[in-house]
């Protein structure tokens, strides 16, 4: 089982970097999380899971909108960072609990909501995660799935992976938008929609953020300016590092 | 480098018997499981422990955030 050592990578990656989470753009801000305060009209009464909460976004966003929030993640340092920025905003019905997204420690069918945002490329076990959160939420629950998606096509799949793994060493994999929809579909849920859109990530910012150290962060550049015409015009490559990223946001239901 | 644990020095003496001032919010106990199991929990308010007897294990809650980790539980032998 590599799954325990997985958690101790990404609690170690993210413990440190908590705030720094909490208070990028990239991830406080979006067309993305407009969108799913949208979805969330006629939720008063639901309870909502934000599964892999992070810097607690998605929380922060639903928690206006809906009876109770669970914000629940790997890193402990994550979660205090979160509840200390829901009580400053407020927003009392934002509980906080530690665990991993494979193995849910939550009661089939106890949620009406499930959400996650940027988290499913860290899970050891994607599927299996996929498949928990099917389980804990109610037969006819809603869920919002947002993450970073390979672009399928092998060449760009190859490399968006070592950029990402250089960057961030607990990365596990960007799924491409057609295997999240055949995982999902697997998992039980039923997508009613897939939107896809694009994200700037501002070079400097996005390494400081993760606090990648120097060799591997020069070793990013060097593949960027490196790799064939293909992939400097898919993700946009600027001279300075910056480039394009693919998000998908995958609405689904769990059928009654 | 930053100080992430700056405001989180609630540390709840070992002596003391009375339930923790953060201890686990009611309304998350209900719909709580032994992530192994699936099977109920126990409140131990002395201890502030959730009890999994199914997997012998204790999981603690620190800060008001119960630890849903397998690994960071006690086992209920020792």
């Amino acid at each position: 089982m590599s799954g325990s050592d997985q958690a101790r990578v990404v609690a170690a990656q993210f413990g440190p970097r908590a705030e720094a989470y909490l208070q990028s753009a990239v991830h406080a801000q979006g067309a993305d999380l407009a969108a799913f305060a949208g979805l969330l009209a006629g939720s008063e009464d639901a309870r909502l899971l934000d599964l892999g909460c992070g810097g607690g976004h998605m929380a922060f966003t639903a928690a206006p909108h809906v009876r109770e929030v669970v914000a629940y993640d790997l890193s402990r340092d994550m979660l205090a960072v979160v509840a200390r920025a829901a009580t400053e905003r407020g927003l009392g019905n934002v509980r906080t609990e530690q665990g991993g997204a494979e193995s849910l420690p939550f009661a089939d069918a106890s949620f009406d909501w499930v959400a996650s945002r940027f988290s499913a490329h860290h899970w050891s076990d994607w599927t299996a995660g996929l498949r928990e959160a099917r389980r804990v939420l109610k037969p006819g629950g809603r869920g919002v799935f947002i993450d970073v998606v390979s672009p399928g096509v092998p060449v760009l799949d190859t490399y968006i992976q070592s950029v990402e793994v250089l960057r961030d060493t607990s990365h596990v994999r960007d799924y491409a938008r057609a295997e999240w929809e055949a995982a999902l579909a697997a998992a039980g849920f039923i997508t009613q929609a897939t939107r896809m859109h694009r994200l700037r990530m501002e070079f400097a910012s996005w390494i400081a953020r993760m606090q990648t150290p120097a060799p591997l962060a020069t070793a990013i550049r060097a593949l960027q300016t490196a790799m064939a015409e293909p992939v400097q015009r898919h993700f946009a490559i600027e001279a300075d590092g910056s480039f394009m990223i693919d998000v998908a946001t995958f609405e689904v239901t769990r059928p009654l | 480098m930053s100080d992430t644990k700056g405001e989180d020095a609630d540390e709840v003496p070992a002596s003391d018997a009375a339930p923790p001032q953060q201890a686990v919010d009611p309304r998350l106990l209900e719909i709580l499981v032994c992530p192994l199991t699936k099977q109920p929990l126990v409140y131990d308010r002395t201890r502030n422990e959730l009890i999994s007897r199914a997997a012998g294990l204790a999981y603690p809650i620190r800060g008001g955030i119960p630890i849903m980790l397998p690994d960071e539980a006690r086992p209920l032998d020792a």
